[in-house]
């Protein structure tokens, strides 16, 4: 994809790195060669109109979906999808190395509505990284304190505003320690009233230098938090850069339509 | 989808080979406390008063069992019984899963050219049983002339013993019943004209039961029967039975016997009229209650509930495993799945029972009867919570999946700790519909020789008649334990549901 702008080498300390994603699902083409850098650190917001592929790359990140070729690098652990063995334990092996490098917090929280808030959050940390029982839940306390729920621990989701049950969704992910956050969508499934809560802890991520990469149409919230901003239409990056440039001034007409859209819809 | 097959083969071999390993220490263990060869016996259990339970102890007495008892002692045999209705008898014998039947086998010409019969042990003759007050039926004659003139009598009789030939060439209809007891009701219910028997078991059960609705019209024919031990064609045992039985006739123990039981001697031939009337005594149905209660409920206990639980678990097994073959994404295995809970579906559990029992011997595989009873009614669980199991882990949100890959479990722990506790709680009302309906199937397992609940109740019945009373107790019994069940599933659910919205 020669036609895109110049991929940006100097960011220093690389954390995410995807070459020439490729996906279909059955006939729709829905990625066309993805490159994405994300540096360590660094907010980084992909935006665009529905369909334009920005969930499928978040996912593929986490491999929820699986990219026909293309490699994805975070951290030290890179997965070459071309070569990549269909099934087989190798195929797992590396597919769950590379999961384990992020978290993920889905646009419908998928908290796991038969444990409670604690236990949906020392999930991970106990079952599948085998930490100790104790140290999980001390560690799973200071992330529901650092969220604002540490009085909803032994609550059921049920029991829980939109709002807070994003607010654990998040907590859960960051117990993994992952070395990236990824947010699909996170607010849109909330009421309006209940977003402003969602988008601050977000925010303090960033500020204290998670490593993130977000899907979002909250547009003024990504122009505040992004380091970079990616502009996708139809399964390729139309624009990427400084928000202050991609939302701020943006070059291509495509990038200046959506946002005229999404911001002065009327 | 490799999880799910070796799921399925486990389930499989979980089925198969353990009960059939314990089976088989089992019989070892026996081995070597007791080195003498064992002989299976077969009797009905329900025909007083040749093989009974008795009304007290509930032990396997009656004539015949005395004499294969005492031959057995006198040829060295180890004897075990496997009960089952008359018409089961000689499949039973076919199939191997019984060596001989003690139970007034009458010598016949089909049966001399089929089986090894023994030397005669009882002499007796047929009479025909007609409800009381009936006319113009006394003798064999009087049934063909009612077939003469086309409209023939009915009688009831279980339809492989050679009473029911004697009816049949009489001209009558065969009305197909299980055990005399029954064929007395219906004689009595009036669904049957008349049932023709051996005279000792008619005498025997108008004697017990205290019954007077019944009586005794006449003769079937003057011909006298001799009823004899059956073994297969060309089983040694045959010889040893018959050299046991002259010995037995020599010292008197045979008369002995039927001493006991008929105040005359009824091994030989001539003997004087038989009096049953010193045996057992009518018992009112309090009494029949009281006496049948406490063996009932060990029936219950040790095999109706028992049966149940272990079947329930293994077809749980089974049916999570065709769930998730169902839902793999793998023709082969969701094919598989999908005949298995056709099949399973649609085909009766007694025709699954019979298949197992008696046709798998066929091609060699020869199970126990509580294998067989475990192996049919597990399949036949895991076939119906097959579709409630997938239905209900289909219930459960892809989200849930997604979240559970994304938190690192794998395939199993996903299924283990995050989708079966929410597809559990769609899942525990319609599975326990199935828990209580496999509860009640057990009845069914006479046919397989296992003698629960149901069989005990009818033992006692074909002692007494007192079918009201008996299969009371018995309904009794099983709708406490169904109350029981409905308790566990009300608490399951209100546990399931804690975290659910309200």
């Amino acid at each position: 994809m020669t036609d895109i702008p110049q991929i940006t080498n100097d960011m220093g300390d690389l954390r995410v790195r995807a070459r020439g994603l490729q996906k279909s699902f059955g006939d729709n083409h829905v990625l066309h060669g993805i490159d994405l850098d994300v540096a360590a650190g660094t907010t980084s917001v992909l935006i665009g109109p529905s369909g334009s592929g920005k969930t499928t790359i978040l996912r593929s990140l986490n491999v929820l979906e699986r990219p026909d070729s293309g490699t994805i690098r975070i951290d030290d652990v890179e997965v070459d999808f071309a070569t990549l063995p269909d099934k087989g334990g190798s195929a797992r092996q590396q597919i769950a190395a590379l999961r384990a490098q992020s978290g993920m917090v889905f646009q419908a929280h998928n908290l796991f509505p038969h444990k409670t808030v604690i236990q949906n959050v020392i999930e991970g940390p106990v079952q599948v990284q085998k930490r100790p029982l104790e140290q999980a839940v001390d560690e799973a306390k200071a992330l529901l304190d650092q969220v604002g729920l540490s009085d909803k621990a032994d609550q059921y989701p049920f029991q829980l505003s939109g709002g807070q049950q994003q607010r654990v969704g998040i907590a859960r992910a960051l117990a993994l320690k992952p070395r990236v956050m990824l947010f699909d969508e996170p607010t849109s499934a909330l009421d309006p009233e209940l977003v402003g809560e969602v988008l601050s802890v977000i925010k303090e991520l960033a500020a204290e230098g998670w490593t993130t990469v977000l899907v979002t149409h909250e547009i003024r919230f990504a122009e505040h938090v992004a380091d970079q901003v990616l502009f996708l239409d139809e399964g390729v990056v139309v624009e990427r850069g400084p928000s202050a440039q991609v939302i701020g001034d943006p070059r291509e007409e495509r990038t200046q339509q959506f946002l005229k859209r999404i911001l002065d819809p009327a | 989808m490799r999880h799910a097959v070796r799921l399925l083969v486990l389930a499989f071999v979980g089925l198969i080979v353990l009960p059939a390993g314990s089976a088989t220490a089992t019989t070892t263990h026996l081995a070597q406390a007791d080195d003498r060869p064992v002989v299976r016996v077969g009797t009905e259990g329900v025909y007083p008063p040749f093989s009974f339970h008795d009304a007290k102890t509930n032990k396997l007495t009656g004539f015949d069992i005395d004499v294969i008892k005492a031959v057995a002692k006198k040829a060295g045999w180890k004897l075990t019984f496997v009960e089952t209705t008359f018409d089961g008898i000689f499949t039973a014998l076919d199939a191997k899963r019984i060596d001989v039947i003690a139970n007034q086998v009458t010598r016949n010409p089909e049966r001399e050219a089929k089986y090894g019969l023994g030397t005669t042990y009882t002499y007796s003759r047929g009479v025909i049983v007609v409800k009381k007050g009936t006319t113009g039926i006394k003798t064999l004659a009087d049934i063909k002339k009612r077939s003469d003139d086309d409209d023939p009598v009915t009688a009831a009789e279980s339809v492989t013993t050679s009473w029911a030939d004697v009816a049949r060439k009489a001209g009558a209809k065969i009305k197909a019943v299980d055990g005399f007891s029954e064929a007395a009701a219906l004689v009595v219910r009036g669904d049957a004209d008349l049932l023709i028997n051996d005279n000792i078991a008619a005498l025997d059960y108008l004697n017990t039961t205290g019954k007077d609705d019944i009586e005794i019209a006449g003769d079937a024919g003057d011909e006298v029967s001799e009823q004899v031990l059956a073994f297969r064609k060309d089983d040694p045992r045959l010889e040893e039975s018959n050299k046991a039985l002259a010995e037995l006739k020599a010292d008197g123990t045979l008369a002995k016997i039927s001493e006991k039981y008929f105040k005359t001697d009824v091994t030989v031939e001539n003997s004087g009229d038989v009096d049953v009337s010193g045996g057992r005594a009518a018992r009112s149905d309090t009494e029949v209650a009281k006496d049948a209660a406490w063996p009932m409920l060990k029936k219950l206990l040790i095999a109706t509930i028992p049966i149940t639980i272990i079947s329930f678990a293994f077809g749980l097994m089974v049916a999570v495993a065709a769930a998730l073959a169902r839902i793999s994404g793998s023709r082969v295995l969701s094919a598989i799945a999908k005949a298995y809970i056709s099949i399973i579906r649609g085909t009766p559990l007694l025709v699954q029972l019979f298949i197992v029992f008696y046709g798998l011997p066929e091609i060699g595989i020869k199970l126990s009867p509580w294998t067989s009873a475990i192996l049919a009614l597990s399949l036949n669980v895991g076939g119906y919570a097959a579709e409630v199991v997938r239905a209900a882990i289909l219930s459960v949100p892809r989200g849930q999946f997604e979240a559970a890959s994304t938190v690192g479990m794998g395939y199993w722990q996903s299924l283990r700790r995050i989708v079966f506790p929410q597809a559990a709680r769609i899942a525990v009302p319609p599975l326990s519909n199935t828990a209580i309906s496999l509860l009640k199937d057990t009845s069914l397992l006479a046919v397989v020789t296992v003698t629960e609940l149901t069989q005990e109740a009818r033992f006692a019945a074909a002692n007494s008649g007192a079918y009201l009373v008996l299969y009371g107790v018995a309904a009794v019994y099983y709708w406490v334990v169904c109350v029981g069940m409905s308790a566990v599933q009300g608490r399951l659910e209100t546990r399931l549901n804690r975290f659910v919205a309200r």
